[in-house]
């Protein structure tokens, strides 16, 4: 068992079909609207605090955390709370890991080939991380439904992996709001249609002056009792961030800066 | 008794020249062996059915190696494997043999004294990564193949259990082991992407489909084991017509000493020639360690054969002192009563020692040339040793070095046994020997 | 007649021609030698094989919590997530008879970091002192040596080592997943660098002190993965196993998976029936040799003895009586040959068991394969060898008999006497 923790932070913190409020531009094909999105996504910066619960077979898991990111190449995690694992950060640029253990005070590059397995415990794996910034690349959209469900007006969208697409998932199926762009929750399917795992998006929030779930909770379909949430806090965009931010020094500070 | 050696001319022994009364001797031996023909045959019949038996069992000792030996090198790298250097230590594709290297390698293996002795030849790209689906990710070892020329070098391609091995042309499909199917729910037709570090240092993952599964027998093959084209893995990890290594297989492993040394010779440094007994050294120790108490054993059986063989000259020595009495009377030195009977011994072991080799190979090759069957002794199926897997059919080798052996045996055999025998021959005193009647 | 008369003549001819009898019982003798000897070495070759292969690291049987085995799940400790009284476990698997040795082990995946480099390894957490009667890993030091208990010092392979480019003394960081979802993380000094020549043990394993472990993953003092046994006896593995259950049923212990090395190690085991399969073959030929060889001897005494089977014939004998003295004359040859055979066997057999022979110097330069797989040619003492070689022995006297026997028997008495 090698676990390490892999990490394509903001990717993770600022999820792909996220929109900012005003365009709803309902004539939009998807594929334009997706786009559009990825394009705010690569110049964005974000500050956030938010607090992760776990939930296993084994155990129970809440941590509250820091979070810093340019774009989808760079990212800076450190856990807040609780006190015992204070201090642990991870840091990532494109496609290298870094984690600082401050119990040890000593920072490990993580090996790429060792990239598996869950990142802190959670119910996301490395493949969630990276493969969200490249969805637009790596899938075909198409819209599965167009219409109200449960008095809301939503699109479904069913992304199907391309032909030569580097994803192991068969279909993943994501409902967005029509009103405010907000994504409600994303399936994935491997290709026999076996549903893999549910993300569901809730409790909409305005941060500065965007929209986001501020509530994103991942189940394993084979495990109903596990699900991992993630639940922010705190969330500025536009922050003033250069790359230079995202170094190992940063990552080895105890003090938030 | 016949007359044959009592000729005027011949019978006095001062004035013949040494030259021709050796001949004589001979003669008289020969002929006193062709006289008794029951009891030559039955003297024969031991030496000739010993070294008919012994010859078999040599032949399928050595073929059981070389199976063993076969079996190992075809799912590993070969009898020999050329490679970048740091390789074999490594493990890394940054270790790796340019396309240049490579052509410079192919061009040393189609040399005149190396080129008939190879049965394949297969290039091979082999990484360590990730192999992940829907349901799970695993770590493996990804061996990207010529699926052409792995068809015939390794015996993983028939070992199929669902679908089929790569064929040539395919792009984007994976050969895997039952128990990483099973890890990662693949069937044939499932999707797959592997992850690995490319020439570059970037981790990059590419997406390939299964179409078929193999089973070996071997756990660790069988759960961490991917197949796919070379030609996809240069075009996904960045290296383009690059290989890690280049397997050799031989015809036969007794080959691979020359073969290493004469590739070797037509290499420049830096490329690393390696033999399986380098790769595999437990399996070359095995392999002589079973030699070695094979030898024991052979052994033992050859001093039973002499003790066999020596008993019977000795009794047919024993029962013609009256004929050895007569020949001494004639002027036979007790000296040369004893070559005589020397002479009758190695020539009757030499003659039913070669008989029985005759013997030995043709019907070990007739019989048996298409491999012996050993399942009832091993059970059903194959069983793996040292991480080969041994199919229960041997085929027998024939080697001309144990052939000479056993050749030499057989003098060794004949001139021992008949020392004892020679020495009573000539203590045979002659007045007492009238008093037999043979 | 009286049978014990047909035993004395039966004697008496053999001593009559004194040299034909000690070279035909010398080469029963050999026979008998060869067979006990091949058999003994290729029961030597199978311990071997089985010492190599259970007495580096795995035992020769082992504990666990049944569902480890499937996924080796951290949570998948002996006993569940309370643990078990793991002094109180060890106690009663030793009382089990025929087991020397029992360590209790903790396992877990983790990462060994130095520097910038990183290797996965997988972490063992042993009881250095209790493993000495049950592994031979941490007897194999080509530095330093093996962690103080309790302490943060670590043991790894050469191969490890030199990835990470460290020395004893040096320090590296240890992660692992700990119980609790944490990452468990600390520091430890390497104590000590073995090397066994496998490459796994040596390029991607770790060993620690279990309690330290144990705390690193978040683990109670009483939670293990798994318990090793060292027998003393290796082939009586599944007794072994069988007794352990029992021993450990009454206990309370239930839901625990016993298994020996013929179940974990399948290969191996089958190996090994190889081996026994073959003995039986190796003596049938050895056998087959010394049948050829004594039926030929004998079938040239009956021609040359023909005179002498026609006057015994004149005096009344029948041809019964006749072929039961070639039979009976065989018969005590090889009884002969057995004491000649025991007599040389012994004390060859003793004194190989006792030296064996070391081939190291026939491997040259395999030094490194040979900290496994010592080329050792030895013998194991067995009942079935000496068996084996008596039966063979005795059955190839008679048979070689019989068609002289025959032959014998059929001696026209007057022609004989007549001299023709």
């Amino acid at each position: 068992m090698r676990r390490i923790v892999p990490m394509h932070a903001a990717t993770l913190f600022v999820p792909a079909l996220l929109l900012a409020a005003p365009v709803c531009r309902a004539q939009e094909t998807p594929r334009e609207i997706v786009d559009r999105v990825d394009r705010m996504l690569r110049g964005n910066s974000s500050r956030g605090d938010m607090v992760m619960e776990i939930a296993t077979e084994h155990w129970t898991r809440s941590l509250e955390m820091r979070v810093w990111s340019l774009g989808t190449a760079y990212a800076l995690v450190r856990v807040v709370a609780p006190p015992k694992e204070a201090g642990t950060a991870t840091l990532k640029v494109n496609d290298e890991v870094w984690n600082y253990l401050p119990r040890v005070d000593r920072t490990i590059k993580v090996p790429p080939s060792l990239m598996m397995g869950s990142w802190m415990g959670s119910h996301f794996t490395n493949d969630d991380l990276v493969k969200e910034s490249r969805m637009i690349d790596d899938y075909d959209i198409a819209i599965g439904f167009e219409g109200d469900r449960e008095g809301v007006a939503v699109w479904e969208f069913v992304l199907t992996p391309k032909p030569a697409a580097a994803v192991v998932w068969g279909k993943v199926v994501e409902q967005v709001r029509k009103a405010d762009l907000m994504p409600t929750w994303g399936r994935y399917y491997d290709e026999r249609g076996n549903l893999e795992r549910t993300m569901a998006f809730s409790d909409f929030r305005t941060f500065g002056s965007r929209l986001v779930p501020s509530v994103m909770t991942v189940r394993p379909a084979d495990k109903p009792d596990e699900r991992t949430t993630i639940r922010y806090r705190q969330l500025e965009f536009d922050v003033p961030l250069t790359p230079d931010f995202f170094s190992l020094r940063s990552l080895q500070e105890r003090r938030a800066p | 008794m016949t007359n044959a050696a009592v000729r005027p001319r011949d019978s006095l022994p001062k004035t013949l020249r040494p030259g021709s009364r050796a001949w004589i001797f001979f003669l008289l031996s020969v002929r006193n062996v062709l006289r008794n023909a029951r009891r030559s045959l039955l003297t024969a019949a031991a030496m000739t059915f010993g070294l008919a038996v012994l010859l078999w069992i040599r032949a399928l000792t050595d073929g059981a190696h070389e199976s063993w030996v076969t079996g190992a090198v075809r799912i590993g790298t070969g009898h020999v494997a050329i490679q970048a250097p740091g390789f074999a230590r490594s493990g890394r594709l940054t270790d790796r043999l340019s396309a240049a290297q490579l052509d410079t390698a192919e061009a040393a293996l189609r040399a005149p004294d190396v080129a008939p002795l190879i049965r394949a030849i297969a290039p091979r790209l082999e990484v360590s990564g990730l192999a992940s689906s829907a349901e799970a990710a695993v770590p493996a070892r990804i061996e990207a193949v010529d699926p052409a020329a792995e068809a015939v070098f390794s015996s993983l391609p028939a070992s199929t259990v669902g679908g089929s091995f790569l064929a040539p042309g395919d792009r984007l499909a994976a050969y895997v082991g039952v128990g990483l199917a099973r890890r990662l729910a693949l069937g044939v037709g499932s999707r797959m992407v592997l992850t690995a570090q490319g020439a570059s240092g970037d981790i990059t993952g590419q997406l390939v489909r299964v179409v078929g599964t193999f089973q070996s027998g071997v756990p660790e093959i069988d759960e961490g084991l991917v197949y796919v084209p070379i030609a996809t893995a240069r075009a996904w990890l960045g290296t383009p017509a690059a290989a890690t290594t280049l397997a050799v297989l031989l015809r036969s492993s007794y080959a691979t000493e020359r073969v290493a040394r004469a590739v070797r010779r037509r290499l420049p440094s830096g490329i690393a020639v390696l033999a399986w007994q380098e790769a595999a050294p437990e399996l070359a120790s095995a392999v002589k360690i079973d030699d070695w108490s094979g030898y024991a054993f052979l052994a033992i059986l050859y001093v039973i054969v002499a003790l066999a063989i020596l008993n019977a000259v000795l009794m047919s020595v024993l029962n013609r002192r009256r004929e050895f009495g007569v020949l001494q009377a004639l002027g036979l030195t007790a000296r040369e009563t004893g070559w005589v009977v020397f002479t009758e011994g190695v020539v009757l072991s030499a003659a039913s020692g070669i008989l029985g080799i005759v013997i030995g190979l043709s019907v070990t090759w007739l019989l048996w040339r298409h491999g012996m069957d050993f399942t009832a002794l091993m059970g059903s199926g194959d069983i793996t040793f040292s991480g080969a897997l041994v199919s229960p059919v041997i085929v027998p080798v024939f080697r001309v070095q144990q052939v000479l052996f056993c050749l030499a045996a057989t003098l060794v055999i004949g001139v021992v046994a008949s020392l004892y025998p020679a020495r009573a021959a000539g203590r045979i005193d002659v007045a007492e020997a009238m008093k037999f009647d043979r | 007649m009286i049978q014990g008369v047909w035993w004395r003549i039966a004697w008496r001819n053999l001593w009559r021609n004194r040299r034909r009898t000690l070279i035909t019982a010398s080469a029963l003798a050999v026979g008998f030698f060869g067979a006990v000897l091949m058999v003994a070495l290729d029961d030597g070759i199978a311990a071997e094989m089985v010492d190599n292969g259970t007495g580096v690291l795995t035992g020769q049987v082992q504990l666990h919590a049944r569902e480890w085995r499937k996924e080796r799940s951290l949570y998948a400790t002996i006993g569940g997530d309370s643990g078990t009284d793991v002094a109180a476990l060890l106690a009663r698997v030793r009382a089990v008879s025929g087991v020397a040795a029992a360590a209790p082990r903790v396992w877990a995946g983790g990462l060994l970091s130095a520097g910038d480099r990183t290797e996965g390894v997988v972490l063992m957490g042993a009881d250095f002192a209790l493993e000495r009667g049950v592994s031979r890993i941490f007897e194999s030091f080509i530095a330093g040596g093996a962690p103080r208990e309790r302490s943060k010092e670590l043991a790894i392979g050469a191969e490890l080592a030199r990835k990470l480019a460290v020395r004893t003394g040096d320090v590296v960081v240890v992660v692992a997943p700990a119980a609790d979802g944490s990452m468990g993380n600390d520091l430890f000094r390497i104590s000590g660098i073995y090397r066994t020549g496998l490459q796994d043990l040596d390029g991607a394993f770790a060993a620690m002190p279990i309690a330290t472990l144990q705390s690193l993953l978040a683990l109670g003092p009483g939670r293990v993965h798994e318990v090793a046994v060292g027998l003393a006896d290796p082939w009586a593995a599944a007794a072994a196993a069988r007794a352990t259950v029992a021993s450990l049923g009454a206990a309370g212990h239930r839901d625990l998976e016993v298994a020996p090395w013929t179940v974990f190690s399948p290969q191996m085991n089958e190996y090994v029936a190889l081996i026994k399969a073959s003995n039986g073959l190796v003596v049938a030929i050895v056998f087959l040799f010394a049948i050829f060889g004594v039926a030929n001897t004998s079938l040239m005494g009956t021609y040359e003895r023909r005179r002498e089977f026609a006057v015994v014939r004149a005096l009344g004998v029948g041809p019964g009586g006749i072929a039961r003295t070639v039979v009976y004359e065989s018969v005590a040859l090889g009884l002969l040959g057995l004491a000649a055979g025991a007599v040389i066997t012994a004390p060859v057999m003793v004194w190989w068991h006792h030296t064996p022979l070391n081939l190291a110097w026939l491997f040259g330069d395999l030094e490194v394969a040979g900290a496994l797989v010592r080329p050792v040619l030895r013998i194991e003492y067995g009942a079935d060898g000496p068996i084996l070689g008596a039966v063979g022995l005795l059955v190839t006297a008679v048979l070689a008999a019989l068609y002289p026997a025959v032959r014998a028997a059929r001696v026209p008495p007057a022609d004989a006497l007549a001299g023709r």
